[in-house]
């Protein structure tokens, strides 16, 4: 059988050791460590509902070895902001009605963070394309849509990375 | 992208401080900085990982079960088959708190000997890892020998057709009589006859099935599951063979139900496992387990014959219904009941005939989903409005506007809805709102569709439907409210504290709503159903004004003046235009507490109860109220590919009294997303019974590229029978969606394609047979 | 994912080049993106021993843009084409296909290389790169060599590519002046779907002529195909709508549709010769 390997990751700005075996995927190895805030919807690359930031690249952590993350600074949706500090994003969505089961709303304020960093005024054509990849079955998207915006606006007006 | 209109006739002086206002939901922080847990995110030590092994055929015997291998296996806790269990069958009967029974509609709960639908569950694996568990599956050796199946529904009912079960497969049958249909028809300038069909679909939740078992120390089975229905505690207990005081479930905030949720799904395997092991036992369905785990939207062949006059009023309605039930009964019986009062639509037809059957086949079983069965009747019914206004020559709207069933009138089965029917004021306004047409461009047609409907709100009536909740105040004047209700994403709780405190006069952040355990929160019944805002919206309220008028009585004495002077607001006591005479919530509560005045409240609210529909006529009352709306879109398709896009949703709904119209919208936008696959891109493909689609890159849902922004008005009549005069919008939001998309793309191609969904292929093939004729 | 393998993880190409050659016995695999493979690992489709993750072979990635020629490394993601100015500017159709390829993860980590070597009937990014006149190089611990993309295709899920090599780069020559290129992907929804029928077209011009036509398809056929009876009826002609319906039809004829769960065979050969139609019109449109 092959061997376990010990991989360090930077978790939300924190290192964090496991050993998995070679097959294990790193949205496995993140729930594994207790990061239960990404989530699991179709394990193929499907939903995006296990999207998190690998050096600041939105990737599905399904199709993710977790190997290949070693070393690498792995950024969740609590890695954006918490209760008592949320990140614009979260405020925006909380604020605005943008999550309903919220299942999704991981992997989307991630793909939104992405988005945000490429361009941080997009327009809804940039929005819809970056979205593509996460399903939502509760929103109808148009709510999402508007938070994104307003969490850029935020932002823009914040000036720089909050 | 939304606008609320209210009729402020109809309750004079409504003046609410926190209901009707878009408050932030008090489950929104939690979800999205990922605090908050779903059933899939508790962890026990010592847990084992559990695998569901299932048939790759839909109709067989099972001849041979050898799971030597798989027990011999390192790791492996427990391999149970039908064979090590007590002859058990898992019910599939009505959840809820009813007690009420059908016969034989028990599926085993692992296959026996014979196998009836792709998927069936053989055998059950609990192992110390996931790696394990697969590896053990993988080691589980059956043979299953192929019986004729039965996959659709009209060949199920031919004489000779192979037997799913019984001497028939007809699973329920239901009919309406009403008036003298042989005169309407006879009445009639003209008789137009059409046949729709409409598809399976999956409810794609995001979070799929799952749940963590353990039997705690007073030998009480504890499941922690994403569910609609805790109340299931009771056909689990039946299920494996223990007094129903010992299952406990304990919900959580669920990834997305839409019904899909409201039938047992993991539980029993839970509990079975957890009693075999004494360990804890977690479960978690793969998406593919999904697909074959839990029941689909039921297709429907409807075929409708109305008889109208050259003025466009409809005079005689036949309709007759055809559900595809699947291989076990589930919730069928009901969903063609649904179906069959929603038959006529929101309009008045005094003669109608209608005749609904659910018919089982060894498809994927079929059981709730948004819309229940009224939804499919929207489907047929409001293609067939556009169909007659077409052939008349009669303005679309104008053909409904004559026909529309208005406040006081009775519908289908007799009932007259006691709140009002605004179906015409939504259509107007939806329709108005489309504004200028998109321009055409070379192959792009644009089309335009509208679709008005009417569905329930409140389970059947002859359920007997109950729902209680449970409002406190705290010693430093914070409330808490606890009802078993569960939330699957609309805000279901977040509307109990926001009533709670409208009616306590606390700001929504001095709530805390604990619910969804079977054991130690009230019993509120269901989240199906469109009823949790309306069953145990009406408790939550009760229980507070209860609880007010006791604190109220309290202060009044404080203050010397009378109970009806005093008012509660902002966390404040108060008198009335007394701004002198004041005192903090908190205040109040210790005086009550130590005087020992209660400051907690049990309410139980009680649905109106009625008897089953008259069998021969289906006349009676079905339900305890009916909410109205419509659905306008705007459609470009490309006449050379077939392909169809969105341009415009735009919705209008009598919403009755919003209580948070943020989430209101959220479920109107939700709504359109459902109806737009459903209508368009949503595909179950089975063969022979086996799913070919079995993933969200062949199950094609809207994705954020396919919606465009929807837009919603509201209106309030403040006419429901829920709280403040609420409806209910869960089931509304969808329920016209595909037919205004169908009337659109209809409109736009000249050409109707009367099955759904209407894929590229589909309508391509429909302009091809016009230019051919 | 219960899928027993071992991983190594190169730093550099010829580490990544030896690995892959020692696999004696062994079913070894590279690994980019993972955003096919590991959906089939899963699906048990593929049942590698040993895999070879490409991630940190710094040599494969890059793009180089000379006067004459453009040339991607072969773990150039699906974004990365997205985020060049210039791949926009010299291959427009390749932008229409990356737009539309799968979601943004998928798009972030897929690369070109991996869509090619998929074999996929729908891999995107083939077409396009067909009606650029792509070269692929193939590298192994042994030799290097260089072949027309369009000699790639032996089959159905069948490659040119040895188990050993690599696909390290992708090349072609920049478009002529008066040239038009782009991509129609038709699926059953707008974001991350698998093409139904995809049709890509290069039409340059010259005095009124056409003096180059590339037309590829994909999901028509078991292989990504160049409809090179349709290129011929149009090149070194004045194209009129007649000419264009006639090409549209040879290339649906040359189509070799099947019918699945996303359409009919007959869909495919309708569509194919629709779009063709449309995209060479719409380029003859643009070149006049």
């Amino acid at each position: 059988m092959p061997e376990n390997r010990t991989i360090t990751l930077r978790i939300n700005g924190r290192d964090e050791e496991g050993r998995f075996p070679a097959h294990r995927t790193l949205l496995e190895a993140l729930r594994q460590l207790g990061h239960m805030e990404v989530k699991c919807g179709c394990e193929k690359g499907d939903c995006g509902a296990c999207a998190v930031l690998v050096d600041g690249m939105a990737v599905d952590s399904c199709l993710t070895l977790a190997w290949t993350a070693d070393g690498r600074e792995v950024t969740t949706v609590s890695g954006l902001g918490d209760l008592d500090s949320p990140h614009p994003l979260q405020q925006a969505f909380a604020d605005g009605g943008a999550a309903q089961c919220g299942y999704c709303i991981p992997g989307i304020i991630v793909a939104a963070k992405a988005i945000i960093d490429e361009n941080p005024e997009p327009s809804e054509d940039d929005i819809r394309l970056g979205l593509s990849g996460n399903l939502c079955r509760c929103t109808g998207y148009t709510k999402i849509f508007e938070a994104i915006a307003d969490a850029a606006a935020v932002m823009r007006a914040e000036g720089g990375e909050p | 992208m939304s606008r609320t209109e209210s009729d402020a006739g109809a309750r004079p002086n409504v003046q609410f401080r926190q209901v009707g206002k878009p408050l932030t939901r008090t489950d929104a922080p939690g979800k999205v900085t990922g605090r908050t847990p779903y059933a899939g995110d508790y962890v026990m030590p010592n847990t084992l990982h559990m695998r569901v092994l299932r048939a790759d055929v839909a109709s067989a015997r099972l001849t041979r079960l050898d799971v030597s291998k798989a027990r011999a296996l390192k790791g492996v806790a427990c391999v149970l088959t039908a064979a090590d269990m007590p002859d058990r069958t898992s019910a599939t009967d009505i959840p809820g708190q009813t007690g009420q029974k059908r016969l034989d509609t028990d599926q085993p709960i692992l296959v026996k000997d014979r196998v009836r639908y792709f998927g069936e569950p053989l055998a059950l694996i609990a192992a110390e890892t996931r790696d394990i568990a697969d590896h053990a599956a993988e080691l589980i050796e059956f043979e299953l020998e192929p019986i004729p199946g039965v996959y659709d529904p009209l060949e199920a009912l031919k004489p000779g057709a192979a037997l799913v079960y019984g001497a028939d497969n007809i699973v329920a049958e239901r009919k309406i009589r009403k008036g003298d249909i042989e005169a309407g028809f006879a009445e009639a300038d003209l008789v137009i006859e059409n046949t729709y069909k409409t598809p399976f679909q999956e409810h794609a939740f995001l979070e799929p099935e799952v749940g963590l078992a353990w039997v705690d120390e007073n030998d009480v089975v504890n499941i922690r599951v994403s569910t609609q229905v805790i109340e299931h505690f009771r056909p689990i207990a039946d299920a494996i063979g223990v007094p129903h005081n010992k299952v406990r479930v304990r919900g959580a905030l669920v990834g997305g139900g839409f019904g899909g949720k409201e039938d047992l799904t993991v539980e029993v395997y839970l509990a079975l496992l957890a009693k075999h092991t004494g360990r804890p036992v977690r479960l978690e369905y793969s998406r593919e387990d999904s697909f074959v785990g839990h029941g689909k939207r039921h297709p429907f062949v409807l075929t409708y014959r109305t008889g109208v006059t050259n003025e466009g009023k409809i005079t005689a309605m036949d309709v007759q219904m055809i559900a595809d039930a699947g291989a076990y009964v589930f919730l069928s019986p009901y969903v063609v009941l649904y179906a069959l009062v929603a038959a006529p639509g929101p309009y008045r037809v005094d003669n109608l005939n209608v005749f609904a059957r659910a018919v089982a086949t060894n498809n994927m079983y079929t059981s709730a989903f948004r819309g229940f069965g009224a939804l499919q009747a929207c489907a047929a019914y409001e293609q067939q409005m556009d169909e007659i206004a077409g052939t008349l020559g009669i303005d679309r709207l104008e053909l409904r506007r004559r026909n529309f069933l208005k406040t006081g009138e009775p519908m289908s089965t007799g009932f007259v809805p006691p709140s009002a029917i605004w179906t015409e004021q939504c259509a107007e306004q939806a329709w108005a709102a489309l504004g200028e047409p998109a321009p055409v461009q070379g192959p792009i047609r644009t089309g335009r569709g509208l679709a008005c409907y009417q569905q329930s709100y409140g389970r059947l009536t002859f359920l007997h439907d109950t729902s209680e909740a449970w409002v406190g105040v705290e010693m430093d004047g914070t409330v808490v409210v606890r009802s078993g209700v569960t939330d699957i994403g609309a805000g279901q709780i977040s509307a109990l504290g926001q009533i709670a405190v409208e009616v306590l006069g606390v700001t929504l952040d001095n709530v805390v709503i604990y619910n969804s355990d079977s054991a130690v929160t009230p019993l509120a019944g269901t989240t199906t159903a469109t009823r949790a805002l309306y069953m145990t919206g009406n408790a939550a309220k009760q229980a507070a004004e209860t609880l007010r008028a006791r604190l109220v009585e309290r202060a009044a004495r404080e203050f010397g003046v009378e109970a009806g002077d005093v008012d509660m607001a902002f966390n404040e006591v108060f008198v009335i235009d007394r701004p002198e005479k004041t005192m903090p919530l908190v205040n109040l509560v210790r005086i009550c507490a130590a005087e020992g005045i209660h400051r907690s409240e049990l309410a139980i609210f009680r649905a109106p109860f009625g008897d089953f529909l008259d069998p021969e006529t289906g006349q009676g009352q079905a339900h305890p109220d009916y909410a109205y709306g419509a659905h306008a879109v705007e459609v470009s398709v490309d006449v050379e590919t077939g392909e169809v896009e969105v341009l415009k949703s735009i919705a209008a709904h009598d919403v009755g009294q919003c209580i948070n119209p943020a989430a209101v919208e959220g479920q109107i936008q939700g709504g359109a997303q459902n109806g737009q696959g459903y209508a368009l891109s949503e595909e179950m493909l089975y063969e022979e019974g086996r799913l070919v689609t079995p993933s969200f890159s062949e199950y094609l849902m809207p994705t954020a590229m396919d919606m465009p922004r929807v837009e919603c008005i509201i209106l309030e009549s403040r006419s429901g029978v829920g709280p403040f005069g609420a409806k209910g919008i869960g089931e509304p939001a969808m329920t016209a969606v595909a037919p205004a998309i169908a009337n659109a793309v209809a409109d736009a191609i000249g050409v109707r394609v009367f099955e759904m969904p209407i894929t590229p292929e589909r309508v391509v093939r429909a302009l091809q047979q016009r230019d051919a004729s | 994912m219960y899928a027993p393998f071992e991983l190594d993880i190169p730093t550099d190409l010829p580490g990544a080049l030896a690995a892959l050659a020692n696999g004696a016995g062994e079913t070894v695999l590279p690994i980019a993106g993972g955003t096919n493979l590991i959906v089939d690992i899963r699906a048990r489709r593929e049942r590698p021993d040993r895999m070879v993750g490409l991630g940190e072979v710094d040599e494969l990635k890059g793009m180089e843009f000379g006067p004459e020629r453009i040339a991607i490394g072969g773990r150039t993601t699906v974004s990365d084409l997205l985020r060049a100015p210039e791949i926009a500017r010299e291959a427009p159709a390749l932008i229409d296909a990356a737009r539309l390829f799968g979601g943004l993860m998928v798009r972030n980590t897929g690369t070109v290389a991996g869509n090619i070597a998929s074999g996929s009937p729908a891999a995107d990014l083939v077409p396009p790169l067909l009606t650029l006149d792509a070269e692929l190089t193939l590298a192994s611990a042994n030799a290097t060599r260089t072949m027309a993309l369009d000699d790639y295709y032996l089959g159905y899920k069948e490659d040119a590519r040895t188990p050993d090599e690599l696909i390290t780069r992708i090349a072609w020559p920049r478009l002529p002046a008066n040239a038009v290129n782009s991509f129609y992907k038709l699926a059953r929804r707008k974001g991350d779907a698998i093409t139904v029928t995809g049709v890509a077209v290069t039409l340059a011009a010259a005095d009124g002529r056409c003096t180059r036509a590339r037309i590829a398809l994909c999901s028509v056929a078991p292989v990504v195909f160049r409809a090179r009876q349709a290129e011929a009826l149009l090149e070194g002609r004045a194209l009129t709508p007649a000419l264009i319906d006639e090409a549209a039809a040879e290339a649906a004829a040359a189509a070799r549709p099947i019918d699945d769960i996303r359409a009919s065979a007959d869909y495919r050969r309708h569509t194919a010769l629709a779009l063709t139609r449309r995209l060479v019109g719409q380029a003859w449109d643009r070149l006049a």
